[in-house]
C-alpha cells in the first residue's frame, strides 16, 4: 500500500512539473505612483495594449497604479519583455502625460500589457490612446473626455463634459447620471453604441447606422435623412450627442424605463409609410429599411424586398421580382416575370430572366445568364457580362468592359473605360448594334451571311497603333485629323446591308470578325 | 612564327576538317586575303582531290615503320634529301603518302602516345552555365552562336560595322532587328514571369489590349500554385499607374483573386487605390482584395487600418465600400 502510494505521488509529482513546464511563464509587476495634478489641468493617456480605469475624484494630484504583466516562452523572454515594457511619466501639474512605451521587435516571444488604475480631481480634462483595450472605463469626470481605440469595451459613467468617443471594434456605453448638459460625439465601425439618460432629459439625438438599427424607449420625434436619424427627446434646445456606427446597432435608452420599451425607430418609419413618402429619394427611402440578409430557395408568386445593407440569394422566384438595397449582393437564379434589382453598391448576379430585365448597382460588377426579353442594365463602375439576350438590350459602365456572348436582338453598349465585346446570334441575320466605348475597343462578331450598314470611328491619338480591322471586305476607310488626333471611320455595307451597325472606340481598335460556328459556354450550376 | 606560317600549319587540319570552328573560320579569313597562302592551300586542296582520285596504294610496311620511328623519337639531323622517284605522278603520290603520314602520325603522337593522366581533384562547381539567351535591350553575340541561315525577312536597321582594333581580326556587326519571338514555359518559370512582369508594366501596345492580357493573367495566376509576388507587383503597378478604368479594375480584380502571400507586398497600393481612386468598381475590388489579405491571417498595418477606418465612416463613400471596410476591420485582432 505504501508503495503503491509513493508511485502515485511521484507520478503526481511528474505530471505537475510536466504541466508546469508546458504552461508559459508570466510576471506580474505592480507600480503607484502619486503626483501633482492642478483641479483645472489635462490628463493624458497613451497605453497601446491593456485596460483603463480613471475615476475622477474630489481630492487634487494624481494617482496612478500600474500593473504589469508579461507572458513569455521562458524566463529569458519574460525578463526581455519586462526590460521592453516601460512606463513613461512626462508633464508637470498642469499637463500629466503617461505613456506605455512596447518596443517593436520581431520575432519576440513575449506579451505584455498594463493595467491602469487612475485618481485624479474630477474636474480636470482626460484624454486617452489605446489600440487593443479589454475595457476602457471612465467615471465621474466633469472636464472633457476624449477616448481613442482599436478594439475594446469603453465604458463613460457620470462624465458631464463634452466627450469624443472614437473606436473601431468593440461596444461604447455611456450612462448619463445627470441630465447630458455638453455635446457628446461617438463614432464607432464594428460596435454597438448604448447612451442612457435620465428620462426627463432635453436632447438633440442624431445616429447613424448603415447595416444596423436605431432603438429607444424614449419619446423622440425624428426625422431620417438617409441612414442618419435626427431626432429630438422631449424639449429642443439640448446638448447634441451624436451616435455614429458602421454596422452595429444604436441604441438611446431612458434611465429607469424598461428594456422591453424599445422600438427600431426604422421599422417604425416603414410602418408609418414614411419610406413611400420618400420614393422619390431612392437612397434616403432606403437606408430607412432594416438591414436584413435573405436567402431563399424558391419564392412561389412575386418578391419585393428592399433593404438598407444586406445580401439577398434567391434560387427561383415565381414572379416578378423587384429587390432594393443599399449596399449588398444580389444573386438570383430564375425569375419567371419582370426583374427589376437595384443596388446602390454591389455585384450583381443574375441567371435567368424571363421577362423584361432592369438591373442597376453604383458600383460592381454585373453578370446576366439571360435576359429572355432584353432590358436595361448599368453599372456606374464595373464589368457587365450578358451570357444571352433575346431582346433590345441597353448596357451601360461608367468604367469596365461589356461583354455579350449571344446576342439575338439589338443591343446599345455604352462604357468610359473599357472593351465591347458583342457575338451577334448566328441565326441572326442582321440586328441593330450600338458599341461605343470612350476608351478602349470594340470587338464585333458576325456570322458570315450577317448584313449590316457599319458605320464604324475610332479616334486615336496613335493612329499607327489603333485601326480598324475587317474580315468582312468592302468597307471604305478614311482617316482625317481631328485636332491632335486622327479620325479613322470605315463605312459600307456587309453581303448587301441590313440594319445599322454604329461603332465607337476612342484610343483603341474596331475588330469586326467574322465567326464560323454557334457560341457555346460553359456555365457553372447555381449553388 | 609568322601569321602565314601559323596558318599554313592548321591547313592538313583544314583539309581534313578536323580544325576547332574559331580556328577554321580565321584560316578561311585569311587564306582570303593572302594571296601566298591562298595559292599554298589551292595546291593542297588540288593535291587532296587528286589523291581522291587515285587508286589506294598501301604504303610500305618499312617506311611506315620508319616514318613513325622518326616521329615517335627525336629526328636525326638528316643531311641530305634523296629523291626516290623521278616521275610526277609518283612524286604527288608520295606527297599524299607522306601527307596521311604526317597527318595521322601527328594526330598519333598527340593524343595516342601521351599517356593520359587524371589528377585526383575535388569536384566542386565554379559556375553555373547561364540561360542560352537573355532578353535585354542590348546583346551581344558571338558570330559562332548565330545560325549561319537567316530565316524569313526580319526588318534589320540602323546597321553598323564595328573594327574597333584594326590590327586583329575581330570585327563587329550592329543592328535592330525586329523579329516574332515565342517564348514557351510554365506559368512559374521565371523568365515566363519577368517576361510577363516586362509587359505588363511597359508594354503599351499590347495585342489584343492590355486588359485582355490581365484577364489571361488572372486566369492563369490565379490558379493555386501559380500565384507569383512578381506578377501581384506588376499588376499593383498597373492599378497604380494605368489610365484606363477598366485595366485598373482588372488589375484590382486580379490581385484580389490572388493568393494572400502574392498580393500581400501589394497591400499600399491597394490601399492607395482605396483611398484615392474615382472608380467605385477600383475601390470595391481593393477593399475586397484587402479583405481577403486580412482573412488569410495577414496582419494589417496602422495606415492599412486608418485607411479603411477613414473609409468605413466617409459618408461620401459607397455604401457597399464602407460596410466591406467595416468587415475588414472586424476581423483586426491584437
Amino acid at each position: 500500500m505504501r508503495v503503491r502510494l509513493s508511485s502515485a505521488c511521484v507520478a503526481l509529482g511528474l505530471l505537475l512539473a510536466s504541466t508546469a513546464s508546458a504552461r508559459p511563464m508570466a510576471a506580474t509587476d505592480r507600480l503607484s505612483e502619486t503626483l501633482s495634478l492642478g483641479i483645472g489641468g489635462s490628463f493624458w493617456i497613451d497605453n497601446p495594449i491593456g485596460s483603463i480605469e480613471i475615476v475622477g475624484t474630489d481630492s487634487p494630484g494624481l494617482n496612478v497604479t500600474a500593473v504589469r504583466t508579461v507572458t513569455g516562452e521562458d524566463q529569458a523572454a519574460v525578463n526581455e519583455g519586462r526590460e521592453q515594457t516601460v512606463i513613461n511619466f512626462q508633464g508637470d501639474q498642469n499637463v500629466r502625460f503617461i505613456q506605455t512605451v512596447v518596443a517593436q521587435t520581431h520575432a519576440r516571444n513575449w506579451n505584455s500589457t498594463v493595467a491602469y488604475t487612475i485618481r485624479v480631481p474630477r474636474t480636470v480634462h482626460v484624454r486617452v490612446a489605446s489600440r487593443f483595450a479589454d475595457r476602457i472605463r471612465i467615471a465621474n469626470i466633469a472636464g472633457n473626455v476624449t477616448v481613442k481605440s482599436l478594439t475594446g469595451l469603453i465604458t463613460l459613467d457620470g462624465v458631464s463634459g463634452a466627450s469624443i468617443i472614437d473606436i473601431t471594434n468593440g461596444k461604447v456605453v455611456f450612462h448619463y447620471t445627470q441630465k447630458p448638459s455638453s455635446h457628446a460625439q461617438i463614432q464607432a465601425v464594428n460596435a454597438d453604441i448604448d447612451v442612457s439618460v435620465p428620462p426627463d432629459s432635453n436632447l438633440n439625438w442624431i445616429a447613424d447606422t448603415l447595416r444596423g438599427d436605431v432603438l429607444t424607449n424614449l419619446p423622440v420625434r425624428a426625422e431620417f435623412q438617409g441612414s442618419l436619424f435626427h431626432g429630438t427627446v422631449n424639449a429642443p434646445g439640448g446638448p447634441n450627442i451624436t451616435t455614429q456606427t458602421a454596422v452595429g446597432n444604436v441604441r438611446l435608452l431612458g434611465n429607469g424605463l424598461p428594456i422591453t420599451n424599445l422600438k427600431s425607430l426604422r421599422q417604425v418609419a416603414e410602418s408609418q409609410n414614411v419610406v413611400a413618402q420618400q420614393k422619390m429619394l431612392v437612397a434616403r427611402s432606403l437606408m430607412l429599411r432594416p438591414a436584413r440578409r435573405v436567402q431563399l430557395p424558391i419564392v412561389s408568386g412575386g418578391f419585393d424586398f428592399a433593404t438598407s445593407v444586406g445580401d439577398v440569394s434567391v434560387g427561383e422566384i415565381r414572379g416578378p421580382a423587384r429587390i432594393q438595397t443599399a449596399a449588398g449582393e444580389i444573386e438570383l437564379g430564375m425569375v419567371y416575370g419582370d426583374c427589376n434589382v437595384g443596388s446602390l453598391g454591389g455585384p450583381l448576379d443574375l441567371g435567368d430572366i424571363m421577362g423584361t430585365l432592369t438591373a442597376s448597382t453604383g458600383a460592381g460588377d454585373v453578370q446576366v445568364r439571360s435576359a429572355a426579353l432584353g432590358g436595361h442594365i448599368s453599372t456606374a463602375g464595373g464589368m457587365i457580362r450578358v451570357l444571352y439576350t433575346a431582346g433590345p438590350t441597353t448596357l451601360e459602365s461608367g468604367g469596365g468592359d461589356i461583354v455579350v456572348r449571344q446576342a439575338a436582338g439589338p443591343i446599345n453598349a455604352t462604357t468610359q473605360s473599357g472593351d465591347i465585346t458583342i457575338t451577334a446570334d448566328p441565326n441572326q441575320n442582321t440586328q441593330k448594334i450600338v458599341a461605343r466605348t470612350e476608351q478602349g475597343n470594340v470587338f464585333i462578331n458576325l456570322h458570315p451571311r450577317f448584313g449590316a450598314d457599319i458605320d464604324a470611328t475610332v479616334v486615336t491619338a496613335n493612329p499607327d497603333l489603333n485601326s480598324i480591322r475587317s474580315d468582312f471586305s468592302g468597307l471604305q476607310i478614311r482617316r482625317e485629323s481631328d485636332g491632335n488626333k486622327t479620325r479613322i471611320r470605315a463605312t459600307g455595307k456587309l453581303n448587301g446591308g441590313g440594319e445599322r451597325i454604329d461603332l465607337y472606340a476612342e484610343d483603341g481598335d474596331i475588330h469586326i470578325t467574322t465567326i464560323s460556328g454557334s457560341p457555346v459556354t460553359i456555365v457553372p450550376p447555381l449553388p | 612564327m609568322s601569321e602565314c606560317d601559323v596558318m599554313r600549319e592548321g591547313m592538313p587540319l583544314l583539309l581534313t576538317e578536323s580544325l576547332d570552328p574559331v580556328r577554321r573560320e580565321l584560316t578561311h579569313s585569311h587564306i582570303e586575303r593572302c594571296p601566298a597562302c591562298g595559292d599554298e592551300w589551292n595546291g593542297l586542296r588540288e593535291t587532296w582531290r587528286l589523291m581522291g582520285e587515285l587508286p589506294k596504294v598501301e604504303v610500305p610496311a618499312s617506311i611506315k615503320e620508319r616514318v613513325l620511328e622518326a616521329v615517335g623519337q627525336p629526328r636525326p639531323q638528316v643531311a641530305t634529301v634523296v629523291p626516290l622517284f623521278r616521275r610526277v605522278v609518283l612524286r604527288r603520290l608520295a606527297e599524299a603518302a607522306a601527307l596521311v603520314v604526317l597527318v595521322g602520325g601527328s594526330y598519333y603522337a598527340g593524343h595516342r602516345t601521351r599517356p593520359v593522366e587524371l589528377q585526383p581533384t575535388q569536384a566542386t562547381i565554379n559556375s553555373v552555365a547561364p540561360a542560352r539567351y537573355s532578353i535585354a535591350e542590348s546583346r551581344v553575340f558571338p558570330a559562332d552562336l548565330v545560325s549561319p541561315t537567316i530565316e524569313g525577312r526580319p526588318d534589320i536597321e540602323n546597321v553598323s560595322f564595328i573594327d574597333t582594333n584594326p590590327n586583329d581580326d575581330a570585327i563587329g556587326l550592329s543592328f535592330d532587328i525586329t523579329s516574332h519571338v515565342t517564348v514557351t514555359g510554365r506559368p512559374t518559370d521565371k523568365s515566363m514571369v519577368r517576361l510577363l512582369r516586362y509587359m505588363l508594366e511597359n508594354h503599351e501596345t499590347m495585342s489584343p489590349s492590355r486588359s485582355k492580357a490581365i484577364d489571361w493573367v488572372r486566369a492563369t495566376y490565379s490558379r493555386p500554385g501559380n500565384a507569383d509576388p512578381e506578377i501581384a507587383e506588376a499588376l499593383g503597378n498597373v492599378l497604380r499607374n494605368d489610365a484606363h478604368q477598366n485595366v485598373r479594375i482588372k488589375a484590382a480584380d486580379t490581385l484580389k483573386h490572388m493568393g494572400a502571400s502574392a498580393a500581400s507586398d501589394t497591400r499600399e497600393i491597394l490601399v492607395e487605390a482605396l483611398k484615392n481612386d474615382p472608380n467605385p468598381a477600383v475601390r470595391i475590388k481593393a477593399v475586397e482584395a484587402l479583405a481577403n489579405l486580412a482573412r488569410s491571417g495577414v496582419q494589417l498595418d496602422s495606415a492599412t487600418i486608418d485607411t479603411l477606418r477613414q473609409k468605413a465612416v466617409q459618408n461620401s463613400e459607397n455604401v457597399y465600400v464602407r460596410v466591406k471596410a467595416a468587415e475588414v476591420l472586424s476581423s483586426v485582432h491584437q
